[in-house]
């Protein structure tokens, strides 16, 4: 029985083998198509949407795209495996990835750099995400996403307007290791700053579940009851934090401010349970990184190490305005 | 004469049951070999063994313990508590002064001696104070989340020296035309060449555990011990085995390899996280169980335990490549262990004839 099995092996290897040097050559034979793999963060409605800016994109330019399947949690141990099994199915130019941490998606994608296939990051970055000088992670061609940290001050500005200039301000976060969130975070400090009668009374983490935002926003409303704005970093932050203001009867009191124009959220507006939001533009993200890639190889255009496109906010007076719905994700 | 007659029948159907997960492996490869484009490849099989290796050593632990009649529902926990404290030293050490390298084995080997200490306690809880293994390891599963949990509330698990992600995704051989062999190193060649990468560090040490274990079960009085507790208990105090010690090194082996996959995690994914292994125990103990071992003990060996590890490594990677859903997979192993522990009592002779 284990004779066979060992035979069944040697097999399987020995076909495979010869199957790899087939698809070597097929490759090459059918490369005069630009084929591009998009791989997302994790299934929500702002990969959706870039999703979308890049079909469009590559429909338009005659650029092949593959989508990978969208990874349930947010984590390089459920991105990466993702991310291999789809690029081994070969013919792959150039990848748009939104990595999921820092430092752990380096190597992986080294690994497929050096076989020569280009790298976007979209979204969230490698490294400090200064691709611009050299490191083991300047590899990438270009990250092309919001800055982050400029969206922080821009969000800072106006929740404090929005609260008078003075008072207390609170922050619930996602995860310390995502580099996205930690700008924002890092950009509403600075941006609070320029407020001399804004004070900034804590920063905690839910690591994405929403029960944990609640919890941790009423423990800081206990402590500091007078807190005037709540900055939720995205959708499970806000929700949680307005869970919590309910919670504490201080619907109206308090102003939250989030990232992320999703329909929840911009439901979520509508409602009053949120008073600002910020929309980044994930459509155009997309859409940007497929045309820079085109660029990048049918005119060797070299691609700028940063690409930023703008944002836009939401507030209870403009959410129903027809010329703010295209900003929406969905 | 029809009793001849069934009896043969009896014992061709006896064989196909006791092989049916070879013969399920041999279907799962012609079926994503014709279905999922580049699957046949190199590449792609050392894919299926490096995110396989998380799943093989908690089945050869988990292993270790179905066979003598228990269960270890907190390796996927420890697993993630262990990823958690070996990232935690390593970057103390190395901020310590440590060179790299040695920063990362004396971790590494710290990270191991305490791996051992929730098996001790679920050994202690179920061989002295007579606690179900069931509620001894659930408890522990919660006691490991919390313990990981308190420990990254100060910051998150990561920083890393950079030699660990070199250690966690290199590989023991490079093949590249012009270079040759090179043993460790990835060879300075120009991009886009083809380098063949063969071996990866993380697979090779496990399937160097993996052995060690294989060997310990099959060829040493440690393993006549293991199998004769599950066989039966009574008959095993009655021939003088200490079965209490026994039982308390059974779940201490278990928590040691858990912790040695949380390791091998934090050399992959240069980062530690408490959930590293929490989807893991389904399919750790699916793999022990589709390997033939009989879930009320007795019964099993580490090669067919390594084997339904990969058969669900397959068919996770096989499905990527086709682009289903990953819920599927859940669903799938769900279901071939039902259909593991049915066959598993349609043919109960085999449990008792299965130790080679």
């Amino acid at each position: 029985m284990r004779k066979g099995l060992i035979l069944v092996m040697v097999l399987l290897m020995a076909f495979s083998m010869s199957a790899q040097l087939f698809a070597g050559g097929q490759q090459e034979a059918a490369d005069d198509e630009i084929t591009m793999l998009f791989m997302p963060g994790v299934a929500d409605p702002f990969y959706y949407v870039m999703e979308k800016g890049i079909v469009a994109k590559g429909e338009e330019l005659g650029v092949n795209i593959i989508v990978a399947e969208f990874p349930k949690a947010w984590g390089p141990e459920v991105q990466v495996p993702i991310l291999e099994a789809t690029v081994a199915q070969g013919g792959i130019d150039m990848i748009l990835i939104a990595p999921t941490a820092i430092d752990a998606l380096i190597s992986p994608l080294k690994k497929l750099y050096d076989q020569g296939i280009e790298i976007i990051t979209v979204d969230t970055y490698l490294g400090d995400g200064d691709y611009s000088k050299d490191s083991d992670y300047s590899f990438p061609l270009s990250y092309i996403g919001s800055d982050n940290e400029k969206g922080g001050r821009e969000m800072a500005a106006h929740l404090c307007e929005m609260i008078g200039g003075e008072g207390k301000v609170y922050i619930n976060s996602t995860n310390p290791d995502v580099s996205s969130v930690m700008g924002r975070v890092k950009g509403f400090k600075e941006g609070i700053e320029a407020f001399p009668e804004v004070e900034l009374v804590g920063v905690d983490y839910n690591m994405d579940v929403q029960q944990k935002a609640t919890d941790q926003t009423l423990a800081a409303l206990q402590k500091d009851p007078d807190i005037a704005g709540i900055f939720g970093t995205n959708l499970y932050s806000s929700q949680g934090a307005y869970q919590a203001v309910v919670n504490a009867g201080l619907v109206g009191a308090v102003k939250i401010a989030t990232w992320d124009a999703s329909v929840d959220i911009i439901n979520a507006l509508k409602k009053g349970q949120i008073d600002l939001v910020l929309a980044q533009k994930p459509f155009e993200i997309g859409s940007l990184a497929v045309e820079w890639g085109y660029k990048f190889f049918t005119e060797g255009t070299e691609i700028p190490a940063k690409v930023i496109p703008g944002f836009e906010f939401f507030d209870s007076e403009n959410v129903n305005d027809p010329d703010m719905e295209q900003f929406i994700y969905k | 004469m029809q009793s001849l007659m069934t009896q043969k029948n009896k014992d061709l159907l006896l064989r196909i049951g006791k092989q049916w997960a070879v013969i399920f492996f041999v279907a799962e490869l012609i079926f994503f070999g014709l279905t999922a484009k580049g699957f046949f490849t190199v590449n792609t099989f050392q894919i299926v063994l490096f995110f396989g290796t998380a799943i093989m050593l908690m089945a050869v632990g988990e292993l270790f313990v179905i066979i003598t009649g228990g269960i270890d529902l907190s390796v996927g926990y420890v697993m993630g508590l262990s990823s958690i404290v070996s990232t935690k030293l390593i970057v103390a050490f190395a901020g310590s002064g440590l060179p790299e390298l040695g920063a990362i084995l004396l971790g590494i080997l710290i990270t191991l001696v305490l791996g051992l200490i929730p098996g001790m306690i679920n050994g202690l809880l179920i061989s002295r104070l007579n606690v179900p293994p069931f509620i001894a390891t659930f408890s522990m599963l919660g006691i490991s989340h919390g313990v990981s949990e308190l420990l990254i509330t100060e910051g998150a698990a990561k920083n890393l020296p950079h030699m660990a992600n070199v250690i966690g995704n290199g590989h023991f051989l490079y093949f590249a035309q012009e270079s040759g062999f090179s043993f460790f190193v990835r060879p300075e060649v120009a991009r886009g060449v083809k380098v063949f990468e063969l071996l990866p560090n993380v697979v090779v040490m496990t399937f160097i555990l993996v052995a060690i274990f294989a060997f310990v079960l099959k060829r040493t009085v440690f393993g006549v011990h293991t199998y004769a507790i599950g066989g039966n208990e009574d008959s095993a105090v009655r021939s003088g085995i200490n079965v209490k010690n026994h039982i308390m090194k059974i779940y201490m082996l278990s928590s040691f390899l858990a912790a040695s996959a949380g390791v091998i995690y934090m050399l992959k994914y240069v980062t530690g996280k408490a959930d590293a292994g929490a989807s893991l125990l389904l399919d750790s103990i699916a793999a022990v169980v589709i390997g033939g071992a009989s879930l009320s003990g007795g019964s099993g060996t580490v090669w067919k335990a390594i084997l339904g590890a990969v058969i669900i490594a397959v068919l996770e990677t096989g499905l990527r490549i086709l682009g289903i859903p990953t819920f599927d997979k859940y669903i799938m192993v769900g279901v071939i262990l039902i259909f593991a522990v049915l066959i598993d009592q349609v043919f109960p002779e085999t449990t008792y004839k299965d130790k080679e």
